[in-house]
């Protein structure tokens, strides 16, 4: 069963990668992001992190792709030129080196079948909403209160961008 | 076949790659942003992958940082392109090259 559900949210979630990298259209290029990230959120469940995949589905599916979609709205002009051109430049380094690598993971996992098995199964309450706030609040409270930081710049950051130059308070 | 780490470790590769050629070959910016979160999504299954295999919650919190990172940066990020696509009215790298010149 776990096998199947593997098989079937991997291969949606790369095949709504693929999507989203060789549509045209900004549009359907994010609508495809979101189903990709659905995706993910099954890999998480099936990975024993339930609480993550709720988050994934609330803050990336949710709250980051509806910021995409605003913006892809506001600016969407006619199709670009430059893309017409894909691939005629000399990149073809860059597209052939990272399957290789992922060819040589694939010969070293043959080489030692066995090493990345799963341990025993996990506890019931691993991964729930209890679990990652104990973590949250308790060994990594310094971080969790420091990301909050981060966020608050983020957000000082583009209203301060966003912002008619002529308006704010230091001109 | 029994499922195992490498799986998803190969998965999260081959998603990882995904965004990365995205990258390099989208002129586009928002599609090049969305590339980004592509490539940071395939970072967070890697971790709680690692979080199943070593059965140690810590990588769960690390993929909720992840969160956070990801949306400050299409903040910004995005913040930043509306404002060149005000300035010069488009969203495409090429013609974005004044710093370049």
């Amino acid at each position: 069963m776990e096998g199947f559900l593997f098989w079937f949210c991997g291969s949606l979630m790369l095949l709504g990668s693929l999507m989203t990298v060789t549509q045209r259209s900004a549009v359907v290029s994010a609508v495809w992001l979101i189903f990709a990230f659905i995706c993910a959120a099954g890999i998480f469940a099936l990975l024993n992190a339930s609480f993550l995949a709720v988050m994934q589905v609330l803050v990336y599916a949710g709250a980051i792709m509806v910021l995409f979609l605003f913006v892809i709205m506001m600016l969407q002009g006619p199709e670009l030129e430059g893309e017409r051109k894909l691939l005629k430049l000399p990149m073809w380094p860059a597209v052939a080196v990272p399957p290789m690598a992922i060819a040589v993971m694939i010969v070293g996992y043959l080489q030692n079948k066995g090493l990345t098995q799963w341990g025993p199964d996990a506890p019931e309450s691993f991964g729930g909403p209890n679990h990652v706030a104990e973590l949250l609040l308790g060994k990594y409270l310094l971080a969790f209160e420091l990301i909050s930081i981060v966020l608050l710049v983020a957000l000082i950051g583009a209203l301060a961008i966003g912002k008619d130059e002529r308006k704010l308070p230091w001109k | 076949m029994e499922i195992t780490l490498t799986h998803y470790l190969l998965l999260a590769a081959a998603i990882f790659v995904t965004g990365m050629v995205g990258f390099i070959v989208r002129r586009n910016a928002i599609v090049m942003l969305m590339c980004v979160e592509l490539m940071l999504s395939s970072v967070n299954i890697v971790f709680a992958a690692f979080s199943r295999f070593h059965l140690d919650g810590g990588g769960h919190v690390f993929v909720l940082m992840n969160f956070a990172v990801a949306a400050a940066e299409a903040a910004i990020g995005l913040a930043i392109l509306v404002e060149i696509f005000r300035r010069r009215r488009t969203v495409n790298v090429d013609d974005l090259k004044t710093l370049m010149e």
